[in-house]
C-alpha cells in the first residue's frame, strides 16, 4: 500500500470538505470559534489547524453564508458567535443534496 | 468594544502570551483599526476559551499547546490579511491600500501579477510627468509622421535616428493627458480588482 498517497488523499478530502462540515455544524446552533473547532472534532474526528479556521470563517462571511456577532461575557473576554444566514441555509441545502447524490454514486462504485 | 487582555498567574506565561499577541498586532498593522481589533479579539477569545477547557495543571504547558495549535501569527493570518486588504482596497479606492493588497495577493494567482504590472504602468505615467518637466523637448508622444506605425511614449535620445524620424504630437497637452491616463488607469485597475474579487467569490461558492 502507498501510505503517503493515502495520507495526502485524506488530507485533500478533509480540506475539501471542511467548509461543508462547518456549515452543517452551524445548521443547528450558533457557535464561537473554539466551540466550533470542538464540534468539528467531536463529529468528524478531524483535527484542524486551529488558526486556519478564522480566515475560512472570514471568507464564509464575505460570501454572506455566515454572520457573526460579538457577545460580551462576564469574564470580560467577549465571544464571537457565528451563525448561518438565510443564504447560508439555502446554499447548504443545495450542498447536502449534491453530497447525498455523490455518496450514493460512490457507494455503487465501491460495491 | 473594550479589549481586555488575559491575566496569567505565572510571569513566564504572561510574557509568552504578550509576545504572541504583539505579533498578531504587528502582523495585522496594515489593516483598518476595526479589522485589527476584530482579529486581535478573536484570537484572544480563542486562547482564553481554550485555557478554560484545558485540564492541565501547568499554565505554561497549556498556553504553549494552544499557541502551537493556533500557529505562527504571520503565517496563519496571511490569507486573512490578504482578503481583508483586498476588501479595503476595493472599497476605498485608496492607492496605498490597492498597492498593499496587490503585494499581499501576489501569491494568490498569476492575475495579480498582471494587476501589479498595470500598476507599474501607472507609476510610469507619474514618472513621465516629472520627466517632461525636466526634459520638455525629449519627453512626449513621439510618432513617425508618414506611417503612424512607430510611436513612443517616453524619452527619446536626442542623438538617435528615432528622434530625427519622429515628431512629438502632444506638446503642452502631454501633462494633462498623462494626468487623465493616471486617473483612468487607476479606476480601471480598481474596477478590474473588484471584478476579480467577485469572480473569486463565485468560484469559491
Amino acid at each position: 500500500m502507498n501510505e503517503t498517497f493515502v495520507t495526502n488523499w485524506k488530507s485533500q478530502v478533509k480540506k475539501g470538505t471542511l467548509t461543508f462540515i462547518i456549515l452543517n455544524v452551524l445548521k443547528n446552533s450558533e457557535y464561537y470559534g473554539y466551540e466550533l473547532i470542538e464540534q468539528i472534532r467531536k463529529h468528524t474526528e478531524i483535527e484542524i489547524a486551529e488558526g486556519t479556521l478564522y480566515p475560512l470563517m472570514n471568507r464564509l462571511k464575505t460570501e454572506e453564508l455566515v454572520d457573526s456577532k460579538w457577545v460580551e461575557q462576564e469574564t470580560g473576554i467577549p465571544r464571537k458567535y457565528y451563525s448561518l444566514t438565510e443564504a447560508g441555509i439555502e446554499t447548504l441545502s443545495q450542498m447536502n443534496i449534491y453530497w447525498e447524490n455523490l455518496e450514493k454514486s460512490i457507494k455503487k462504485i465501491i460495491q | 468594544m473594550k479589549i481586555e487582555d488575559i491575566k496569567f498567574e505565572q510571569k513566564a506565561s504572561q510574557r509568552i502570551y504578550n509576545d504572541y499577541m504583539k505579533r498578531i498586532k504587528k502582523a495585522t498593522s496594515s489593516l483598518s483599526k476595526i479589522n485589527q481589533d476584530d482579529i486581535y479579539m478573536e484570537f484572544n477569545s480563542h486562547i482564553y476559551e481554550s485555557i478554560q477547557h484545558k485540564n492541565k495543571t501547568n499554565e505554561i504547558d497549556s498556553l504553549l499547546d494552544i499557541i502551537e495549535k493556533l500557529g505562527i501569527p504571520e503565517e496563519v493570518l496571511k490569507p486573512l490579511i490578504a482578503d481583508k486588504k483586498l476588501e479595503q482596497a476595493t472599497k476605498t479606492f485608496n492607492p496605498v491600500h490597492v498597492f498593499k493588497a496587490l503585494i499581499l495577493n501576489f501569491t494568490n494567482g498569476v492575475s495579480y501579477i498582471f494587476f501589479f504590472v498595470l500598476y507599474l504602468f501607472l507609476f510610469g505615467f507619474v514618472f513621465l510627468i516629472f520627466a517632461k518637466i525636466f526634459y520638455p523637448s525629449l519627453v512626449g508622444l513621439h510618432i513617425k509622421p508618414d506611417s503612424y506605425s512607430v510611436f513612443i511614449l517616453g524619452i527619446v535620445n536626442p542623438e538617435s535616428d528615432l528622434k530625427k524620424q519622429t515628431i512629438e504630437v502632444l506638446g503642452n497637452w502631454f501633462i494633462p493627458v498623462m494626468l487623465l491616463s493616471i486617473v483612468l488607469f487607476y479606476f480601471l485597475i480598481t474596477l478590474l480588482l473588484k471584478l476579480k474579487k467577485s469572480i473569486n467569490q463565485k468560484t469559491l461558492s
